[in-house]
């Protein structure tokens, strides 16, 4: 049985439900792309824009800061390392896309997303993107970590996925 | 009638289609070259790229370059040093060597070894890229495809072009004065080599060698990257666009071949 991905829970503060990671439920593809077309400032995570394939993680990240900032390599690979230190997946760093699993593949966008320091970061379809865990708790763990680095965070979700981002009531037994 | 009207219809469209891709080709040449001259192209991000095409370009393979050019200049030279005596020429076959191996045939096929080596690759991976979106999802990290991508490719494609030319132009002289000198060049006099050398390569023919590989250098990268990004977006374009873009480089290669001994010779 192959070790669950989940990020570990973190210790920062919950973040889903507020400003940093807020869900925003449609109806139907055509509001979504609405909502998308309407926030062409956005940072986007979304599984129709991939990563470079034959780049490393690092390098998929460091090519936003050596092309926004003129960054050397190094310099721009220190900044997404500490990222993805943050959100606990260093060690898929130097492995391709092919080769990572979805879980690394969308640190990844999301690490590059929040390197793009834009107004907002919109997570789309995350179900798309992470079929095969539960997704919101993943969310909660790589979204709070990271939580001081960006602005505004939200994520477009069918309202038929609602559900699963109530929260189960605390477990308190010993 | 029909069928004739059928057959011009399908006839132009084919040709307008060939006139478009044509048109792409130098649209993006054009892009290319402004690129190149622009500083705002040069970042680290693009230089490594320029650095890995160099790299895989031209590095990795020089060693069996160099071998196959040292064989070919070895038997080219061995016939034509043959013929010449037979027709009591002889003392022309290291020119004859110079101006048909060394001026045309070296660089026509270290062009054409570029051309299926890295010219194919480069239209794959780039077909790939454009298919999966990698170009929509640079574009909207805000990172721009062109300067990333394409241009760095047509740099160091261009300059590996140059530089396994003029490997191979230096290998192949070498060789064929070891030939022409009967398998000892040491008992020629130097002078010789050097008198002949400096005929051949005279300023407007070495402007024209240059001329013609740096052309080599650019259509080995460009044609097919601009056929690779006007291929429609369906993965089974895939290789509809190589073949395409690899006939294209062909002719294209040939034409300026063509056209440099034209210029040449007429």
């Amino acid at each position: 049985m192959p070790e669950s991905r989940v990020a570990p829970a973190s210790t920062a503060a919950p973040v889903l439900g507020t400003p940093k990671g807020l869900p925003i439920f449609v109806r139907d593809s055509a509001e979504r792309e609405d909502i998308i077309s309407r926030h062409p400032d956005a940072a986007l995570v979304a599984e129709w824009l991939p990563l470079r394939a034959n780049l490393t993680v690092i390098e998929n990240i460091a090519l936003v800061p050596q092309f926004r900032l003129g960054l050397s390599f190094d310099d721009a690979a220190a900044m997404g390392l500490r990222l993805l230190a943050l959100a606990g997946r260093t060690e898929c760093a130097a492995l391709r896309d092919p080769d990572i699993s979805r879980e690394d593949r969308f640190v990844t966008k999301l690490v590059r997303g929040v390197l793009m320091t834009k107004p907002i970061i919109l997570v789309d379809r995350p179900a798309l993107q992470l079929p095969d865990i539960p997704y919101p708790e993943f969310l909660e763990s790589v979204l709070a970590p990271l939580a001081g680095e960006y602005r505004n965070c939200s994520i477009l979700d069918y309202a038929w996925n609602a559900p699963l981002y109530d929260r189960p009531d605390s477990d308190t037994s010993g | 009638m029909s069928a004739l009207g059928d057959y011009l219809v399908r006839r132009g469209a084919g040709f307008e289609n060939r006139l478009k891709a044509w048109s792409e080709v130098f649209r993006f040449a054009g892009v290319a070259l402004r690129g190149v001259c622009a500083r705002s192209t040069y970042n680290s991000a693009t230089r490594e790229v320029v650095l890995r095409q160099i790299y895989f370009t031209a590095w990795q393979i020089i060693g069996g370059y160099v071998l196959f050019v040292a064989i070919f200049s070895l038997v080219v030279t061995h016939i034509l040093a043959v013929a010449a005596r037979r027709y009591g020429v002889y003392e022309y076959a290291l020119e004859f060597t110079l101006r048909a191996l060394v001026l045309e045939v070296v660089p026509l096929l270290t062009a054409l070894f570029v051309a299926l080596r890295t010219g194919a690759a480069i239209s794959t991976e780039v077909s790939l890229m454009r298919i999966r979106n990698e170009i929509g999802a640079l574009e909207r990290a805000g990172i721009d495809p062109v300067r990333l991508e394409l241009i760095p490719r047509v740099i160091g494609g261009t300059f590996s072009v140059l530089s396994l030319t003029a490997t191979g132009v230096a290998v192949s002289v070498l060789c064929a004065h070891f030939v022409v000198t009967g398998y000892r060049p040491w008992s020629a006099p130097s002078a010789d080599l050097r008198a002949v050398v400096g005929t051949v390569f005279d300023g407007v023919t070495m402007t024209l060698l240059w001329s013609k590989t740096l052309l080599f250098g650019l259509a080995v990268t460009v044609i097919p990257i601009a056929e690779s990004m006007s291929a429609p977006r369906k993965i089974f374009f895939a290789p509809i666009a190589v073949l395409h873009g690899m006939v294209r480089l062909f002719f294209a290669v040939m034409l300026i071949e063509v056209v440099a001994l034209v210029i040449l010779y007429a």
